[in-house]
């Protein structure tokens, strides 16, 4: 086709209808369950692995959320939990298990952070078991100034935080070790002091008891 | 008191001393009476508050449903006659350790769940009265917080109408419809009309000759014609162009907010239980990532709590699905293993390029953002909804304008001092982001 004037107009004119068209289109009522159009979807959508992605493997979709690592890999600074996790395990570690952590203002503030973020729910402020979601439980988690858990020893406490206990999961997942230390050092503030006189010197963070606990992973 | 006695008018006190003894004896006798009843009251409701106290934690009063410990429906037909109750409920473990038969079956059957000991903490009388709150009916729930009508999901009006693409392609096919056939009847009317008067046939002009003879008369009007809707083509892409790659109204501030496949309500979560949200955002303070929750963050709490306020079970049965957890036998879950679990596809909101480098640790911990103010107000939403465009420009907007918050924070100490020296006598300097390197291209792009 010759190209002349009249042409030219037709195709203008097409091609203004089109760009309105497609304003329309860009422009028109949105989905909630789309994300939209995206520039360069290349860009967001990597062909690496990315955390929470899907991934094609051998033809399946697997999530990343799914690979384990690789048997036997230890994060770096990992030590592993020496007692099981059985009513055996939680005598013995009440027994022999020492809190490597020093009692000290810092670190306590820093564990009613910690506490406020992950255990306020359920075990409420004080630690009287009136957490929101504590109340909501087939039964309230007990308060730590009550019953057998005032006494309960560090080893025993960390152990349950390590594990769960009955209705309460286990925060091993989300809290690392130090973390728990910490936690257990609130959580004795908490109980109050303790009932029996020998349970009571631990309590304390006089420097002799500081001493006494450095030595306590040779056995 | 002797002269008392001796005078004779004071016989008729006497009497009434007396009386007033026999009275006070007996309103006495009955308030202790009442007492007595009382206490007997208070007993009865004891057995109740202290199964919740001490037992709830593990055990369901009046079902069969297990928790930590077996459901007590029925357990009065189970085990053995007398007081083998009391004793256990006293003290299991000695039982177990005795070699009682019935004992060490329940044990090994309850996947040697140990039972607290509870002679410290409970008397005989504690124990009966919780044994006559079994034995009784079982107390009447209150749901709390069922709201009256709806299930308070704040779904997407669908608003019945046309989408204005559809409208204008429509009305473009009708008029081209109507024009070609106006056209071919008004060209036969007219060959009809020239035949009968013995004029030559018209020629069969095409749409675009015909186009381009009505276009030339009316030059003034299709130039501007044109320039209109040319401008409202270009305007419409303009805007348009807003919207790629982000998911975001401008107008509205309304972002995407896709249905997840389990219908998870920050509002109950965050809003109405307080939950923190780095409880289960639990990596946003230690890495990139602020970390969509593994099921078993979820399992903490509905390993109890089984029906929700708004949706029943339904919904957390999927996330026990996801869990592989089974609620009729808790304690054989294993939240280690992966063989029973079922992945949970959540979808992303927020989503960033991949060449865009986002550190949620950096902005949370070192500069003490608070989560609302990119995310808004997620505690009051029941669909998470993208809040901020997440554009670039949105970035470099917030890096200009806030301070940094250097006072006391030990990681800026250093570069705080610098910064000193640098604007050494000048006033008015606000230490923003951009002034420690938050617009260097590669801080984000690399
Ligand atoms: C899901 C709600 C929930 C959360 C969150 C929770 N707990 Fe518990 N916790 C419970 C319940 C319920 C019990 C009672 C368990 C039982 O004895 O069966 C409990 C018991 C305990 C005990 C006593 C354990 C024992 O050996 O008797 C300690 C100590 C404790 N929690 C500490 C914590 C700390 C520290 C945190 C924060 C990291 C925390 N809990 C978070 C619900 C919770």
């Amino acid at each position: 086709m010759k190209l002349n004037y009249n042409t030219i107009k037709a195709v203008s004119i097409i091609g203004l209808v089109l760009l309105i068209i497609c304003g329309f289109m860009l422009n028109g009522k949105k989905d909630p369950n789309s994300p939209g159009v995206e520039f360069m979807p290349d860009m967001y959508r990597s062909p690496s692995v990315e955390v929470y992605g899907v991934t094609k493997f051998n033809g399946d979709d697997i999530y990343s959320t799914q690979f384990m690592p690789v048997k036997g890999t230890i994060a770096r600074g990992y030590i592993p939990y020496a007692y099981p996790n059985t009513p055996e395990g939680y005598e013995q570690a009440g027994l022999y298990l020492k809190n490597p952590i020093a009692s000290s203002a810092e670190v306590l503030a820093e564990a009613q952070l910690l506490y406020t973020k992950n255990c306020v729910h359920c075990h409420g402020a004080t630690g009287a078991g009136d957490g929101k979601v504590g109340q909501k439980l087939p039964g309230a988690p007990p308060a730590y100034n009550s019953g057998t858990i005032k006494n309960l020893p560090e080893g025993k406490i960390f152990h349950s935080i390590t594990y769960g206990k009955g209705l309460m999961g286990n925060h091993a997942s989300i809290l690392t070790t130090e973390e728990r230390w910490k936690l257990v050092l609130f959580v004795q503030t908490l109980q109050g002091p303790k009932e029996t006189a020998v349970a009571d010197s631990t309590a304390k963070t006089t420097p002799a008891v500081a001493e006494v606990k450095k030595e306590e992973p040779k056995h | 008191m002797s002269s008392i006695h001796k005078n004779p008018g004071n016989s008729a006190r006497k009497n009434m001393y007396n009386r007033m003894f026999h009275f006070s004896f007996k309103s006495l006798l009955g308030i202790a009476m009442m007492l007595v009843l009382f206490s007997g009251n208070i007993k009865a409701a004891d057995g109740a508050k202290l199964f919740k106290a001490k037992c709830a934690v593990c055990h369901y009063s009046h079902t069969d449903q297990k928790l930590t410990g077996p459901g007590l429906k029925g357990v009065f037909d189970r085990v053995p006659p007398g007081d083998w109750i009391n004793r256990w409920i006293l003290n299991n473990e000695k039982m177990i350790k005795s070699g009682d038969a019935y004992a060490n079956k329940i044990y090994t059957e309850n996947g040697k769940a140990a039972m607290n000991v509870f002679e410290a903490e409970l008397k005989a009388e504690d124990v009966d009265a919780i044994i006559g709150f079994l034995k009784g009916p079982a107390p009447v729930v209150v749901v709390p917080g069922k709201p009256a009508g709806g299930t308070g999901t704040e779904g997407e009006e669908v608003k019945p109408g046309i989408e204005p693409l559809y409208l204008v392609l429509g009305i473009i096919v009708l008029l081209a419809i109507m024009i070609t056939t106006f056209r071919s009847v008004r060209t036969s009317l007219q060959n009809s009309a020239n035949r009968t008067e013995g004029k030559p046939e018209s020629p069969d002009l095409t749409f675009f000759e015909e186009a381009k003879l009505w276009m030339s008369g009316h030059r003034r009007f299709v130039g501007v014609m044109c320039i209109i809707i040319g401008f409202i083509g270009m305007k419409s892409c303009w805007d348009a162009c807003y919207d790629i790659g982000v998911y975001y109204d401008w107008e509205t501030n309304k972002g995407y907010h896709p249905e997840q496949p389990i219908k998870f309500s920050h509002k109950i979560h965050a809003g109405d239980n307080e939950i923190a949200c780095q409880y289960c955002h639990n990596t946003v303070e230690k890495s990139r990532h602020a970390g969509i929750p593994s099921v078993n963050v979820c399992m903490n709490c509905h390993k109890g709590i089984q029906e929700g306020a708004t949706t029943g079970k339904d919904e957390i049965a999927k996330i026990h699905y996801a869990a592989g957890f089974d609620p009729a036998d808790p304690n054989k879950w294993n939240p280690n293993d992966a063989s029973k679990q079922h992945p949970l596809a959540w979808l992303k909101v927020h989503n960033l390029p991949d060449h865009v480098y986002f550190n949620h640790s950096q902005h949370v911990v070192v500069g003490k953002i608070d989560c609302a103010k990119c995310h808004g107000d997620v505690k009051a939403m029941t669909t998470v909804e993208q809040k901020a465009p997440l554009t670039m420009r949105w970035c470099v907007d917030c890096h200009r304008t806030t301070e940094v918050a250097m006072e006391g924070n030990a990681y800026y100490d250093r570069l705080h001092k610098a910064l000193k020296e640098k604007y050494k006598g000048q006033y008015d300097v606000k230490f923003t982001v951009d002034k420690i390197g938050g617009l260097e291209c590669q801080k984000c792009h690399y």
